[in-house]
């Protein structure tokens, strides 16, 4: 500061003033403002689950959420780094992690699946904003090879609404009191029966699949939050209006499964128009599509920058996702599609970064 | 109409509380500090010594080569002396002739008289701005009569004069446009014949109905101009912006509003321009807003250059315990480490705030906000990261940046405006091209020795 011999710089000498760099004025969001809302956008399928699947569901995405928070403190801890459990990131992670799986799941598996998505999954790629993949995949595809049988269970446990109570005593055991399990496979399942042209396709649409309704609003078996289709829509449909989800990711990624299910339906697996219908609608509704779509594959760190790139995104995320499912090996696809795309964000953002302003294309 | 625009941009609250509220000449005060670094490029040298009278619009600094201009006495009275004051714009210590007015606010012999500018040719119409120097007054404080010369071999067709004023708080051009719409179009004029441009366009944002009309009732159908409308959306008065969203033209990378054919002038430059060739006024007081959340009195000012900030800050009965103090508009303007400065050719605004905005950054979530708002189509997200990268010790992360169109950001601050962490993009980015400034004075020099010393060696053989 210059040596000034007039009078104003000698009062101004007691005024500390603050001084940051442009601009001086910032927008009200923020990421807490953010994390919180995701987790507001998953408060009605996480009631839901409850009604649907018993207090377990609860214990659940308590013990995930639990296990995140206190794991992610630790690694900051450990890390030297201010702690930031605060800002619920990590509550989002624990809450879909917990989506994830089904009820019957023992309960060491949130534990287990929460920490390898905070540890390893985020954390070792140095926390939040840093991770290449989506930390509660991460962890789902961690237990889902370590605990198959959890993960896919021979029976399903159907809605029993009113006993979600009467099961605290059976948390350690398999399935809850009270729950009338159906055995048998999942729908995902009977639709590999179709492309592998091990079923007939009228019977397997006609025959023990739920209803399409009933897929809809949730009352099915499977994990805890890919159930209800009617209730994640509306989380995601606020988390839209907000502008924190990108239209373009879930848009592209289901209009790319119902376009390849209706095209295998009508011309490879020779359904005809109405079965086709049904066909291409249990993809949609099925095998926790909506859960993917709208609140996996949209996860900011995880996804591109760029417009072009969220459709280039979602479009990848969706023909893996029908490839996988009717061609691969199993058939719950969307939590690998979207793990492999996760992977070629980098590349997306690359490939279509705009023109900058004043250069040629 | 009004949804001309650019893409990206952003809506922060206009708070533009002193939009109704008149220009009020500031009463002269006892002592003025006119900074000589008052212009983008060199700054001029002072040519008055202490003790010496000098009148009103009498130069007292003499601009120093063509990409500077020229500073004049705000007012007549006795040299007090030369001192060294803080230029705001910088931070860094600047020479200022202190003046003591007599009172009598005499002007100089051979000014504020009247002068038939219509005879002039375009040069004499360069060298009249030059010689009452003139800058752009809409904060950026680039040379105006070096602005007018087109480049050889450029056609300029139009002139665009900016009364867009999209940053908050301000409006001081604003109400220049509804009390000086005359002189603006005459300015506009002006600028027309100076560079040979066949029209006019008046860019004034919706938000500003009372301005849009006042200056299309001062167009006539003789001026060739027209009076356009573009949407509200920051930032809308960046010059390129300004001209893609009204001529459909974008000016190259590295290039100038020239470059596609125009030229763009502030309304209160226009104004000036037509005080200095009407009326032979050289530069010497501006309009300028006061506000902010510690002004009990916010208003427009008209205030000589020089005048002590604390004047302005008396005037608008700013509360004593304000801990922040932006000279220009919240968006771009400059936060101050004091308030000893003076008003310059470039201060738009002077906004006082009671507690300081202060936002803790934490990483990138990659949301894309920025790209999306980024008027430069750039990926501002990105160049922030290499920021990072770069004061943790990563040197590669410069060409990286330079990949990633370091030097096509304009610095407008919308992307950190949006972002949710807030991240010093904009701090992170001007640090990059500063490194990049040394890094290419290191080659430079290097270059320089190794060029000397292969020639000393071949004299040397040579012997």
């Amino acid at each position: 500061m210059p040596n000034n011999a007039t009078q104003p710089a000698e009062t101004s000498a007691e005024r500390s003033l603050v001084v940051g760099h442009w601009p001086h004025l910032r927008a009200r969001d923020s990421i807490p403002r953010i994390m919180w809302s995701v987790v507001a956008a998953l408060v009605p399928a996480l009631v839901a689950s409850g009604y649907f699947f018993g207090i377990r569901a609860y214990l659940h995405v308590g013990l995930a959420v639990a296990t995140a928070v206190a794991t992610e403190a630790i690694i900051q801890r450990l890390r030297k780094v201010p702690v930031t459990v605060g800002d619920g990131s990590a509550v989002v992670t624990g809450v879909l992690v917990a989506f994830c799986l089904p009820a019957q799941a023992r309960w060491f598996v949130p534990i287990i699946a929460a920490f390898v998505a905070i540890a390893i999954a985020k954390h070792c790629f140095g926390g939040l904003g840093c991770n290449i993949w989506n930390p509660a995949l991460v962890g789902r595809a961690f237990v889902h090879i370590a605990y198959p049988t959890d993960l896919n269970p021979s029976s399903w446990p159907v809605l029993k609404g009113g006993h979600f109570l009467a099961d605290l005593g059976t948390v350690t055991g398999g399935l809850p009191e009270g729950v009338h399990a159906v055995t048998g496979a999942s729908p995902m399942a009977h639709f590999k029966a179709i492309a592998t042209a091990h079923g007939d396709a009228a019977t397997v649409l006609s025959g023990k699949l739920p209803g399409l309704w009933d897929m809809f609003l949730g009352r099915i078996g499977g994990s805890l939050g890919e159930t209800s289709a009617l209730l994640l829509l509306l989380g995601a449909l606020y988390l839209i209006y907000k502008g924190w989800v990108r239209w373009q990711v879930p848009l592209a990624y289901l209009a790319t499964v119902a376009a390849g299910a209706g095209a295998f339906a009508l011309w490879k697996a020779d359904l005809g128009a109405d079965l086709a219908d049904r066909f291409v609608a249990y993809h949609l509704l099925g095998g926790g599509l909506a859960l993917g779509a709208l609140f996996m594959a949209t996860d900011m760190v995880t996804s591109p920058l760029t417009n072009k790139g969220l459709w280039i995104f979602g479009f990848g995320c969706g023909a893996l996702t029908i490839l996988i499912r009717l061609y691969g090996g199993y058939p719950e696809a969307v939590c690998y599609s979207i793990l492999l795309m996760n992977t070629a964000v980098p590349l997306i953002d690359r490939w279509t970064q705009p023109r900058f302003f004043g250069h040629k294309k | 109409m009004g949804r001309i625009t650019f893409p990206g941009g952003v809506h922060p609250p206009s708070t533009k509380w002193t939009a109704d509220k008149a220009i009020e000449a500031l009463p002269l005060p006892p002592r003025l500090v006119v900074p000589m670094a008052q212009n983008l490029g060199a700054p001029p040298k002072p040519v008055v010594k202490k003790g010496d009278a000098v009148k009103r619009g009498q130069k007292i600094g003499e601009a120093d080569g063509f990409i500077s201009a020229s500073v004049h006495a705000p007012t007549s009275g006795k040299v007090a002396g030369l001192e060294s004051v803080v230029d705001a714009a910088t931070g860094r210590a600047c020479e200022a002739v202190a003046i003591e007015p007599d009172g009598l606010d005499a002007w100089a012999d051979g000014t504020n008289e009247p002068r038939d500018w219509l005879g002039l040719s375009a040069d004499e119409i360069r060298e009249a701005v030059a010689e009452a120097g003139i800058v752009g007054m809409g904060g950026a404080t680039f040379p105006t009569h070096v602005k007018l010369a087109p480049p050889r071999g450029k056609t300029i067709d139009t002139i665009l004069i900016n009364g867009a004023e999209c940053e908050p708080y301000l409006t001081c051009d604003h109400r220049l446009m509804l009390e000086r719409a005359a002189e603006i179009v005459v300015g506009m004029r002006i600028c027309m014949a100076a560079t040979g441009a066949s029209r006019g366009v008046v860019a004034i944002e919706d938000n500003k109905p009372d301005a849009i009309a006042s200056m299309e009732a001062a167009v006539r159908p003789a001026d060739a101009a027209r009076v356009r409308v573009v949407r509200t959306k920051y930032p809308q008065g960046a010059e390129k912006q300004l001209i893609l969203a009204l001529l459909g033209r974008e000016v190259p990378t590295g290039g100038l509003p020239g470059d596609v054919g125009v030229i763009v002038q502030n309304v209160g430059t226009a104004a000036a321009i037509a005080d200095a060739l009407v009326r032979r006024r050289p530069l010497t007081e501006r309009v300028l807003t006061v506000s902010g959340d510690a002004a009990r009195r916010p208003g427009n000012y008209l205030a000589r250059l020089g005048t002590p900030i604390g004047a302005l800050l008396a005037q608008a009965d700013v509360a004593e315990e304000f801990e922040q103090l932006i000279l220009g508009g919240p968006m771009m303007g400059k936060a101050q480490f004091t308030t000893d400065l003076y008003v310059t050719k470039g201060t738009t605004g002077l906004l006082a705030f009671r507690r300081a905005a202060i936002y803790d950054h934490g990483p990138c979530i990659r949301c894309g906000a920025c790209v999306r708002h980024c008027p430069s189509y750039l990926n501002p997200s990105r160049l922030s990261v290499l920021g990072e990268a770069f004061l943790d010790g990563d040197l590669d992360a410069i060409d990286a940046a330079m990949d990633c169109g370091l030097m096509d950001c304009i610095l407008c601050g919308a992307c950190a405006y949006v972002c949710p962490a807030h991240r010093r993009i904009v701090h992170l980015v001007e640090t990059l091209r500063a490194e990049r400034r040394k890094a290419l004075a290191r080659e430079r020099e290097r270059e320089r020795a190794a060029a000397a010393k292969l020639k000393a060696e071949a004299e040397k053989v040579a012997q």
